[in-house]
């Protein structure tokens, strides 16, 4: 534990710990009441106050998590960047990936805060660009192996020296973006923000003196690792390992990429080790480790969520990343724009399913991670032909859990206090027309408790050219998967022109694919995966979900082997046929052990021929193809097949 | 014109039922406390009763009332439908997607208001611009609307994609519906809220669909039951913006009910303040388990576009902005795992109550510290309710002193600093942060538990002065007293400032005005009572957040507009971009019907010294001893009459501490005026 200076009487250390949470709120408030970016606005940022050190005093409370654990990172960066030469009035830039940030869009000023003479501590506000230069608009080039593709790449800068706007400096960077004027906007309102940080300690230090608040940033610190010390400590000794997967590397044979995790508990300490985990792939689904250290701080936070965040919830967890060089510990100039798609929510719900075990209460079945499809070219509709960013991420639906059903349409792990853009704002500043953002029935993995359902988003491009789409996903093979015996929900991946006879499976993950006009693209977000054995699954739940459409009437009995009759639909009237509900109960126990084992290759023949749809394939037979052509993908079979034996089969009963 | 010359205003809240009469001849105030029923009805009867007036001496009776609160946050909720274009029923389950409880994977946000078996979808599309892309499917209309029949429904949202930009739609459709459903209400959201974004203007008009037939059933038996027992007049009923209501406004915007509880504090304290010379004013209404912070400026009360009452369906009608917190003289402290003080936000609530009750709770409140302190006494309510001493005592000791290593004066003085910092950062947090000063400012205090407080966060805040009324108690239902039918509407327009013409916007706005006037002719407010403010949403080219910009009439051109928008965004956001282009985002029409406001009687002036009525030890920070402190009757302190801090002053309904060094002085309106610098 770091020594503290004088211990701070039990109240003052409360209202400035108080005070430390306003400030950050604060600045908050100020970073969405004047952004620009859409982006921004849908909450895509993080505000912190660090020490001196740069270590985290306290995070926004409705920060993104994707930024949660990395914020003292690049404050460190800066004042390793800067010794001796932080002034009061300065402000800092940084984005950089593999300095301890997350990706090149994520961008953060940081403000050193001065107290008589000395400095104290910096205030950070990072916030997601809408664009950072690269190659393709919205900086997210799926096809980047490095980072000279994806974006503007900036180590630790001054922008601001004692007070005097570097405007060179600030003209260099918003230049490289494809919406300077909005970029600049953002600089203004995340620059301001950290003002106001600085003003409230100023005036916490006037009225505390200075000695009082260096004190209470540390000892706020301090009071963070004893709790989560003390939780731990109450938690059994031991070790568990899980592994997740990536879909694929394009470089390599098909086969899923394996995420290791590991994690041991001894006394008061958690310990997490990534090891074994795959080397890095090539496309820019990597992690540095800023970002996998943030997934296993955001998977593990989820389990104790009363504690607050700072570097001393960090001082009680040991990650290790492994070697550098793999899919969670990539160097520079490995690309890892796209890891929020990638390896970091397999290193989330890796945690998750960890600490499920440790913490069978607040156990959750597998959430999906964020998916970006990104359409950008020329506005036809006006004049000029301005160019168009179009930029959307969907809700999904969350996991199981001991005793409740997943959440429907919740913002993803990637970071829940982000919003959706509503699609009225899109439609007038993109020419693209939504068709449906909806509810999709069957998404939700089955299980004793339902996964949520995820949804459907689509549209179709009206006046534009020279438009190209990208898609940054995953989870069209490494399926959102079931715990205890819960199923997996359903691939994602994305369709050009659905119900026309040139439909086209575009999958999970590509980049600058040309669209025209009149072409129209839909792709779903996956449900959560399901909680426990799905035979187990009340009856009335299944009737319930039928009635509202979140499970169909062929579904229900497939999944989970009830049979419900539609009687009279129009005033809900629906009955379960309990005889031959416990029938097909039975049926399906004593079969499905045996649908794992069945010949893939004849499976994806049926499917092929339509005699299967993707659902008997993912929930019955485990068996993953290229979802457009229905090519058997071998490898990664085996590997989904192993998974379910693991997550679900071992958890059923015998059958009698 | 009747002779009757009575105001009535009552406020139905969760646990009581407060009652205000005002006789406009003598300019003097009646108060009644009743306990709430589950038929809010009888208790406001209960409490005209009790005050003894004869309804047909009253001339206005104006009402707050929680009745729509409580339905949303119930869920008792008629049979509501919801009909959308095709794709799009599930806007609403969707919402943005985020939660308020980002950490815990095990809490939700609430369901929609409509569950989805009861959402429905036509074939039909228009787009941004209001082109139609494809024309309504009047067979299937026709065919759900024999469902929804079939289904019992009493009450429809008709939600279309971007219908603010072309309302035709959702007009066929009701007219389909109503043709089969004769009785049932619809609301259609480009009459509720015309305003671009699915989510909020659907939810908004979820809210009012859902709360249209019980308000309007409501409205109708208040209204003859009042009429049966002699009232003539009309009934006025508050809604969240701080306005008045008539009963025929009700039924179509509903919604606007669902914070009306919470608005009449923020009205009452604006006008007290106003009153005593303060144009700008914090009002803080602490009770028993939680505290409403408002704020007002320069005489107009802060209102927001963006509230809910449950978290992920929003109301976006414009509403009073009250920032509410979990600290009342209920609120708990305790001890965390890792050894620190908090306090709140749970709370004894009525029951247990705080352990000085003797109810059973044994866990410290506010409460108790204020009363083992000797800042409160052991009797309350004039004697009819008895303090235990010794229990709020063992409460502390136990549950903070020994943990803490701290004696009981200390710990119990540790809670209160703990719970008055937490209402200080939220005071901050309204204040502060929209770039306003507290020094600036007079802090109303109100509530059961206000006043033994709000000294103390005056000084915390270094807010100057802090300001009594005489009943805080019944503050609140003072504030239905006080307000003005208000309608709020608005229009979309959006543009550059500096390409808009002038003569556009001002047609847009005289057609918003002809709207407003006619909602106030259904009204009956006389022309001369009738008063039409503008203002402009605008913000900087590529900004999300406006900010609202009173305007004048005509508009001839935008520069003044344009010049106060820089300005306001300095003083809201601290800066302001002069080169940066200005976007017009919305223009607003706020449509007043004055309500002739009643004199308050001027408090009788009496001698300039206070006579104390008793001496207690009273325990403040600072001091190792307790200090004799003089108790005063409020009931006695006269206009002028001014004492010293320390000092207690008890009354029925609250009890005001003056600390050492500050000092009280009784105003001509009654307030009692702390200064504590």
């Amino acid at each position: 534990m770091q020594s503290s200076r004088e211990r701070l009487d039990p109240v003052t250390f409360e209202v400035l710990k108080n005070a430390f949470v306003t400030v950050v709120d604060q600045m908050a408030e100020q970073v969405l009441r004047t952004c620009h970016s859409f982006v921004l606005y849908a909450r895509d940022f993080s505000s912190a106050l660090c020490d001196a050190q740069g270590d985290t005093v306290m995070q926004g409370s409705m920060d993104i998590a994707v930024h949660v654990g990395t914020l003292h990172f690049t404050a460190k960066a800066v004042i390793d960047a800067f010794p001796g030469d932080v002034h009061p009035g300065d402000v800092f830039l940084v984005n950089d990936p593999y300095l301890g940030g997350t990706h090149f869009c994520d961008v953060r000023l940081i403000r050193p805060i001065f107290a008589e003479g000395e400095l104290i501590a910096f205030a950070q506000s990072n916030g997601h660009w809408a664009d950072v230069g690269g190659s393709v608009p919205g900086s997210f080039d799926v096809t980047a192996r490095e980072h000279f593709g994806e974006g503007l790449r900036i180590t630790p800068v001054r922008i601001c020296d004692r007070g005097r706007w570097l405007h060179d400096v600030v003209r260099l960077i918003v230049s490289n973006t494809r919406a300077p004027e909005g970029a600049e906007g953002d600089l203004h309102s995340q620059s301001e923000a950290t003002r106001v940080a600085d003003q409230e300690i100023g005036r916490l230090v006037a009225k505390y003196g200075r000695d009082t608040i260096v004190a209470a940033f540390a000892q706020v610190q301090d009071y963070v690792e004893r709790l989560t010390r003390q939780r731990i400590a109450a938690l059994p000794d031991g070790s568990w390992s899980t592994v997740d997967s990536l879909d694929q590397d394009p470089r390599l044979e098909e086969g899923l990429i394996p995420v290791h995790v590991r994690l041991t508990i001894e006394g008061d300490r958690m310990h997490f080790d990534l090891s074994g985990s795959h080397p890095a792939i090539g496309t820019f689904l990597n992690g540095s480790y800023g970002s996998s250290f943030s997934g296993v701080v955001t998977g593990t936070k989820m389990f104790f969520p009363d504690v607050p965040l700072n570097s001393g919830f960090y001082r009680a967890i040991d990650i290790d990343a492994g070697p550098v060089g793999s899919v969670v510990n990539a160097p520079w100039p490995v690309a890892v724009t796209g890891f929020c798609s990638g390896a970091y929510g397999k290193i989330v719900n890796a945690v998750f399913e960890l600490c499920g075990e440790v913490m069978p209460e607040r156990a959750i079945a597998c959430c999906p991670d964020i998916e970006y499809l990104l359409v950008g070219g020329r506005d036809a509709r006006l004049p000029g032909r301005p160019i168009f960013m179009w930029y959307d991420w969907m809700v999904a639906g969350w996991g199981g859990r001991n005793g409740k059903d997943g959440a429907n349409c919740t913002s993803s792990i990637f970071g829940v206090g982000e919003a959706v853009q509503p699609c009225e704002g899109q439609e007038r500043l993109a020419p693209i027309v939504t068709s449906e953002h909806a509810i999709l029935t069957d998404s939700g993995g089955p299980g004793r408790f339902r996964g949520g359902c995820g949804v459907v988003k689509g549209g179709t491009l009206t006046a534009a050219d020279a438009s190209v789409m990208s898609y940054c996903c995953d989870r069209a093979r490494s399926i959102t998967w079931g715990v205890r015996g819960g199923l997996p929900s359903i691939p994602h991946g994305a369709w050009l022109n659905p119900g026309r006879p040139d439909a086209r499976y575009m999958g999970a993950i590509f980049s600058n694919v040309p669209i025209r006009a009149g072409d129209s693209f839909s792709r779903p977000s996956a449900g959560g995966g399901g909680f426990g054995d799905p035979l187990e699954r009340a009856p009335d739940a299944v009737l319930e979900d039928v009635i509202d459409g979140y499970v169909s009437i062929e579904r229900a009995r497939k999944d989970y082997g009830v049979v419900v009759h539609a009687v009279d639909p129009d005033v809900d009237a629906f009955e379960i046929d309990l005889a031959a509900t416990a029938r097909e109960r039975a049926r399906i126990r004593a079969e499905r052990r045996g649908w794992l084992e069945e010949d893939p290759e004849e499976i994806a023949r049926r499917y092929r021929a339509g005699e299967l749809d993707v659902f008997d394939l993912v929930r019955h037979y485990g068996v993953i193809v290229d979802w457009g052509d229905g090519r058997l993908l071998k490898r990664s079979t085996e590997t989904f097949r192993a998974m379910l034996q693991r997550r679900a089969v071992a958890h059923w009963p015998t059958p009698a | 014109m009747s002779t009757a010359s009575k105001r009535l205003a009552v406020d139905v809240g969760g646990t009581f039922t407060d009652l205000c009469l005002l006789d406009e001849a003598t300019g003097r105030i009646e108060i009644a406390k009743t306990p709430s029923t589950p038929d809010p009805i009888d208790g406001v009867l209960r409490g005209v009763a009790e005050l003894g007036v004869a309804l047909a001496d009253v001339a206005v009776f104006s009402h707050g009332t929680t009745v729509a609160t409580n339905a949303l946050l119930t869920r008792r909720l008629p049979r509501a439908a919801m009909v959308n274009t095709r794709g799009f029923r599930d806007v609403i389950e969707i919402r943005r997607g985020w939660k308020n409880e980002l950490w815990d994977a095990y809490r939700d946000v609430a369901p929609p208001y409509i569950r989805r078996r009861d959402r429905f979808e036509v074939r039909e599309r228009v787009d941004y611009a209001g082109q139609v892309l494809e024309p309504l499917d009047l067979a299937e209309a026709r065919a759900l609307a024999a469902k929804l029949r079939r289904r019992g429904v009493e009450s429809i949202a008709v939600c279309l994609m971007n219908a603010h930009a072309n309302p035709a739609h959702e007009r066929a459709l009701r007219e389909v519906l109503a043709a089969e459903l004769p009785d049932a209400r619809i609301s259609l959201s480009s009459e509720v809220l015309p305003e671009i974004f699915e989510h909020e203007r659907f939810s908004t008009t979820v809210g009012n669909a859902v709360l249209a037939p019980l308000v309007a059933d409501y409205v109708k038996r208040l209204e003859s039951r009042l009429r049966a027992d002699g009232y003539a007049g009309d009934l006025l009923i508050l809604h969240s913006g701080g306005g008045v209501m008539t009963p025929s406004s009700v039924e179509r915007l509903a919604v606007r009910l669902a914070s009306s509880g919470i608005a009449a504090g923020a009205i009452a304290s604006r006008h007290i303040a106003a009153e005593a010379g303060f144009p700008n004013a914090i009002g803080l209404d602490m009770g028993g388990t939680s505290t409403d912070i408002s704020l007002t400026y320069q005489g107009e009360t802060r209102v927001t576009k963006e509230w809910y009452v449950e978290f992920g369906y929003p109301i976006c009608f414009p509403s009073i902005e009250v920032l509410t917190i979990g600290a009342g003289g209920g609120s708990l402290a305790w001890i965390d795992d890792a050894g620190s003080l908090r306090n709140g936000p749970q709370s004894a609530g009525a029951d247990p109550g705080p352990a000085c009750y003797g109810r059973g709770g044994e866990a410290p409140t506010n409460t108790d510290a204020n009363l083992v302190l000797g800042r409160l006494g052991e009797q309350l309510i004039g004697g009819a309710m008895r303090l235990d001493r010794a229990a709020a005592q063992r409460a502390i000791e136990e549950r903070v002193a020994k943990p803490l290593g701290l004696d009981l004066r200390e710990a119990a003085s540790a809670m209160l600093r703990v719970a008055n910092a937490n209402m200080a950062d939220a005071v901050r947090l309204l204040s502060v942060r929209r770039g306003y000063d507290p020094r600036e400012f007079a802090l109303v205090v109100f509530g059961g538990a206000g006043p033994l407080h709000g000294a103390f966060l005056a000084r915390e805040l270094s807010i100057p002065t802090v300001l009594v009324p005489p009943h805080p108690g019944i503050t609140s239902a003072l504030g239905c007293l006080l307000v003005d039918i208000e309608h709020d509407l608005s229009t979309m327009l959006l543009g550059r400032a500096d390409e808009l013409a002038p003569d556009a916007l001002e047609t847009r706005f005289r057609a918003l005005e002809d709207e407003a006037r006619a909602l106030l002719d259904r009204e009956a407010v006389p022309p001369e009572q009738q008063a039409i403010r503008r203002s402009i949403d605008m913000r900087y080219a590529g900004q999300w957040r406006s900010l609202t910009i009173p305007v004048g009439r005509p508009i001839e051109s935008l520069d003044d507009a344009v010049a106060a928008f820089h300005a306001e965004h300095a003083r809201e956001h601290n800066y302001r971009r002069d080169a940066a282009p200005v976007e017009v985002y919305r223009l607003g029409v706020r449509a007043v019907g004055q309500v002739p406001k009643p004199g308050l009687a001027r408090a009788a002036r009496g001698a300039g010294r206070a006579e104390p009525v008793g001496e207690r030890p009273v325990w403040f920070d600072g001091f190792d001893r307790a200090l004799a402190t003089p108790i005063f009757a409020r009931a006695a302190l006269a206009a002028g009459a001014s004492f010293e801090g320390p000092a207690v002053v008890e009354q029925l309904d609250s009890t005001v501490v003056v600390p050492p060094g500050a000092h009280a002085r009784v105003d001509e309106w009654g307030n009692l005026r702390i200064r504590v610098s």
